[in-house]
């Protein structure tokens, strides 16, 4: 196999560009140069951060494993059941807390868990106070790969949020993920790039939007231009994305470029196919993350207060958590099918060999929800999944409780200084800490 | 959810004119009104927007520019905020996912349109000397962008886009090739995806949306697209800014076809009806469920309102009183009516002694506001309490078990398990003010056919709302028209969609005159829309809003 050596290629590009008037400058990629695709000296592979979101909660008194500990000590409960495969990487944390006022029913807990802010007064659901954790990670990891980070999700249309109403969408269409991961633009390792002459062409297109932008930022209220900012950081992500375009394809060992899915996956018997639609999603963001094009993925598998219809159940996801009466037999049944979505998704990422063991080996992904016990609205004793041991900065295989009362901000601090970084707090009032939960961290 | 409290207060405090809902478009009894009311009261303009075009808006605006180009059908999703999309193109931004698609859709409708020969002679008017042709891409540029930005191009902005075209023309070897570029720039840039109206000081020191801020104002309200020829002319002459000018506007563009499509979108927004086309629910429990019903109840409910604000011109409230309807076979086959067409819609009348009247009789508000299996008497109350009365329900509070009982023998129906609701005061607060109204219509089911009976016992849809008796949904539908309350909240959800941001207190006095006027006009939308752009609501607005 023959890989042009970069130089070459940007002549190439040069070449091509030659005689005509205007040459396309990109001062600004100067920030980014020296950056490339070199890992931390530390870290033989890069560390990615994976999110696993259900809506509605669980049935605590089924969730919470009777007994804490390592390896044997500990067995899965009833809804954790599903996870038997991957119980080797996986560490369930109970008895946290989301130490937020519980104003907005299936908005506090979210909010609480995934910004450690204080949820916003009312019902506005948009209104995230700050950055989820997800796109926290991002924009401190995610900046040397081709993708800072892709949202997706088999139901539902994600609560990844920079700040009040700066979402980015779940992609939930496995072939529109797919095209946009693995279509133009990506190479297998090996393959011979081809430089596109067009995409130094599209970065001059892009540069000219970036100073209408510009422009228009001096006219506009603080607000305005704070959402003209975070259009501006879409079309500058997509200018250096098209710029790493010509840099090295990825050559990790076990990158390959997957087979494309379906077009479609239409409803059967009036339930979307969420468990397929999931594995597919799964998959792709796995290799996503093994090509090294990625390395914060956010897998929202249904939304908080999703209403979506399950296979067996008799009435909507959120309507049963809260009309089904007595033990909630299909509550229960709806827990255990997400519980075997996110054993799919953590199947997908320990299926893919890197180095001495796995992609997962060298990635956390946080699963959680937006309730514990839905028909309460309760943010107590939190569901907490964690899967994978950070290049090894996690324990792995335990059950940890705590019975303290403490926050689930804990949690969020030790997968932020596992990914690397020292930040000395995490979450505001009574949701701050400054110190992870030690017992996951080795 | 609708906005804030406060305003609510200062609009109770306004009594409106009010009286019996004449029957369908009927307007021969309005008695003379007498002069039409004018506006005196004080008026604190609110502030500026920034508004993202809508998905709906960019591809009318597309296809203005470009032809029948094909557009992709993944955009920057719409979010309602505050309960309208309108309220959230002023609040939300483009993501990442976002610019990547409109950047595809920009090169693709670019290259499409100079591929097709009527379009591409529409867009250059002239012979290109070869592959860079500067004064050739700024002929056909500037015309473009002055389209798409909706104002005049600046000498620089226009610069920049010959220059990307010259790149690209020079790089690739062919000028049309090179025009895409400069195209898709005009189209990626946020001249052309949000809606920048700042103002301009007048020497009274009052602030005004200029002559072509105006004109988009008018166009995506009225239209949900870019202005016309004749509405930018006006704008860059200087008359739409004149009274009369901006009246003769008004008129022209509600009396053209496209206002339907404008003056719809804003009701598709109110009442949610793009929810429709997802709608979800359980084939095994609702034999007439397909993937068609959701879009044709959509349909069914904007022709209906296509009928009554433009054909008919009609007292709005007969929405919730009216036995006519646009039906299609499915639909019908669903009302258990007899199809009025063969094949698509055709007006129909339902029967006298029905109990499905108007918008509340149909899919969009008896399914939609239902449960995936099940009716929702809350759900269904909670949308006539928001969404037609514009009254505020707080969300359950945290920590309240929930749940209601099973459905047994000692509590066969909804209104039996719902009584829980009723009695416990952490409940009651809320559900008093949604459920006794929701259960007015559990004689239709979650999907919105008509049944007389839950488990074996008679459905009782007879309650009270707000200390009026009514004994069932058509009666309900007449005590609602007759409610000052619904006028009243259509107007303030014409003007906040209008405004693209909740009414601020400095706006109360003239949110009260507007439902005055509405009322003095026999409740027509065509006059109310007309008397919201001649406001100062329309055409004044607040300095940009610094951070604290």
């Amino acid at each position: 196999m023959s890989r042009t050596p970069r130089t070459s290629r940007r002549a190439v590009l040069r070449g091509l560009l030659a005689g005509s008037a205007v040459t396309v400058g990109l001062p600004w990629l100067e920030t980014f140069a020296g950056r490339g695709n070199a890992w931390a000296v530390d870290d033989a592979f890069p560390r990615r951060f994976g999110l696993f979101y259900w809506g509605n909660g669980n049935l605590p008194d089924r969730w919470i494993p009777s007994q804490t500990g390592f390896g044997d000590d500990w067995a899965l409960s009833e809804q954790l059941a599903p996870l038997a495969s991957v119980k080797e990487q996986l560490t369930v944390v109970t008895g946290l807390d989301v130490k937020v006022p519980n104003v907005g029913p299936h908005l506090s807990g979210i909010v609480g868990m995934l910004t450690g802010m204080t949820p916003p007064d009312g019902e506005d659901d948009g209104g995230y106070p700050g950055p989820t954790l997800d796109r926290w990670l991002a924009q401190r990891i995610g900046g040397t790969t081709r993708f800072r980070s892709i949202e997706a999700g088999a139901g539902s249309d994600g609560r990844s949020y920079e700040g009040a109403h700066q979402q980015s969408p779940a992609e939930n269409s496995p072939y529109a993920l797919y095209q946009r991961l693995f279509g133009a633009g990506f190479f297998e390792p090996g393959e011979e790039p081809i430089i596109d002459p067009t995409w130094a062409l599209r970065r001059s297109v892009l540069d000219a939007v970036a100073a209408d932008a510009d422009r228009m930022k001096t006219r506009v209220s603080a607000d305005d231009r704070q959402r003209l900012q975070q259009h501006l950081d879409g079309v500058r992500e997509l200018e250096l994305r098209l710029a790493r375009l010509e840099d090295d394809p990825p050559d990790l060992a076990s990158c390959r470029r997957p087979d494309a899915p379906l077009a479609d996956y239409p409803d059967l018997d009036g339930r979307p196919q969420l468990r397929e639609k999931n594995r597919v999603i799964s998959q792709l963001l796995a290799m996503a993350c093994a090509c090294d094009q990625v390395r914060v993925v956010s897998n929202w598998f249904s939304s908080p207060v999703s209403d979506l219809l399950y296979p067996g159940a008799t009435m909507g996801h959120h309507q049963l958590t809260h009309d089904e009466p007595g033990d909630q037999a299909q509550v229960h049944q709806i827990v255990i099918q997400i519980m075997q979505s996110f054993a799919d998704m953590i199947e997908a990422f320990r299926a893919i060999p890197e180095g001495d063991g796995t992609l997962l080996d060298h990635m956390v992904i946080l699963g959680t929800s937006d309730v514990s016990l839905g028909r309460t609205h309760s943010i107590e004793d939190y569901p907490i999944l964690l899967a994978g041991s950070a290049g090894g900065r996690f324990h792995t295989n335990q059950h940890v409780r705590s019975s303290g009362g403490e926050s689930v901000s804990k949690v969020n601090l030790s997968i932020i200084r596992a990914m690397g970084l020292s930040e000395p707090a995490w979450g505001t009032n009574d949701n701050r800490v400054t110190d992870g939960l030690t017992a996951i961290e080795t | 959810m609708r906005g804030s409290l406060i305003l609510y207060a200062a609009l109770a405090a306004v009594g409106c004119a009010t009286g019996e809902v004449p029957d369908d478009g009927d307007t021969d009894t309005v008695v003379d009104p007498g002069p039409e009311p004018t506006f005196d009261g004080a008026f604190t303009p609110g502030p500026a927007t920034l508004r993202r075009l809508t998905a709906d808006q960019y591809r009318h605006a597309m296809r203005d520019l470009l032809g029948d180009v094909v557009l992709p059908s993944a955009l920057e999703p719409d979010v309602a905020v505050d309960g309208l999309i309108a309220v959230g193109q002023s609040r939300t931004s483009i993501s990442q996912r976002g610019v990547e698609q409109y950047e595809t859709a920009a090169f693709d409708a670019a290259r499409q349109a100079l591929a097709d020969a009527t379009t591409r002679a529409s867009l250059v008017p002239c012979e290109a000397a070869g592959p860079v042709d500067d004064v050739c891409a700024a002929d056909a540029l500037e015309p473009f962008a002055q389209r798409a930005w909706r104002r005049p191009v600046a000498s620089d902005e226009l610069q920049r886009l010959v220059d990307v075209t010259a790149t690209a023309g020079g790089v690739l070897g062919s000028f049309d090739d090179g025009l895409v570029y400069g195209l898709a720039t005009v189209l990626q840039s946020p001249s052309f995806l949000f809606r920048e109206e700042v103002g301009v000081r007048g020497d009274d020191g009052v602030l005004r949306y200029t002559g072509v801020e105006l004109a988009s104002r008018l166009s995506f309200l009225l239209w949900d697209t870019l202005p016309d020829d004749a509405l930018m002319a006006s704008a860059l002459d200087g008359t739409l800014t004149t009274d009369d000018g901006l009246a003769a506007q008004t008129a022209r563009m509600l009396a053209d076809p496209r206002a339907r499509d404008g003056v719809l979108a804003r009701f598709d927004d109110v009442y949610q009806l793009y929810e429709l086309p997802k709608l979800s629910k359980d084939p095994f429990v609702f034999e007439h469920m397909s993937a068609t019903l959701g879009s044709a109840a959509r349909e069914q409910t904007l022709r209906d309102l296509g009928w009554l604000i433009f054909d008919q011109d009609a007292d709005f409230r007969t929405l919730l009183t009216t036995r006519s309807t646009h039906l299609d076979p499915e639909l019908a086959s669903v009302y258990g009516v007899q199809a009025p067409s063969r094949d698509g819609f055709a007006l129909a009348e339902l029967p006298a002694d029905d109990e499905r009247r108007g918008l509340l009789g149909q899919i969009s508000f008896l399914a939609l506001h239902a449960h995936p299996t099940t009716t929702s008497a809350t759900r269904r109350g909670r949308f006539i309490r928001e969404a037609l009365l514009c009254q505020e329900i707080p969300d359950p509070p945290a920590g309240v078990n929930t749940s209601i009982p099973e459905a047994d023998a000692s509590a066969p129906t909804l209104r039996d398990r719902l009584k829980s609701h009723l009695e416990n005061p952490s409940c009651a607060a809320c559900h008093l003010i949604t459920d006794p109204v929701g259960l007015a219509f559990e004689q239709f089911d979650g999907l919105g056919r008509w049944r007389t009976t839950e488990a074996g016992t008679t459905i009782d849809p007879s309650g009270d709302v707000d200390g009026t008796a009514f004994g069932g949904a058509a009666e309900l539908g007449e005590v609602l028209a007759a409610d000052p309350a619904m006028p009243d909240c259509v107007v303030w959800e014409l003007y906040t969609a209008t405004m693209g941001r909740t009414p601020e207190i400095g706006e109360a006095d003239l949110l009260a005159f507007l439902q005055k006027d509405f009322a003095w006009s026999g409740y027509r939308i065509q006059h109310l829309l007309a008397a919201i752009i001649a406001s100062p609501g329309f055409r004044e607005l607040g300095a940009p809003e610094e951070s604290p």
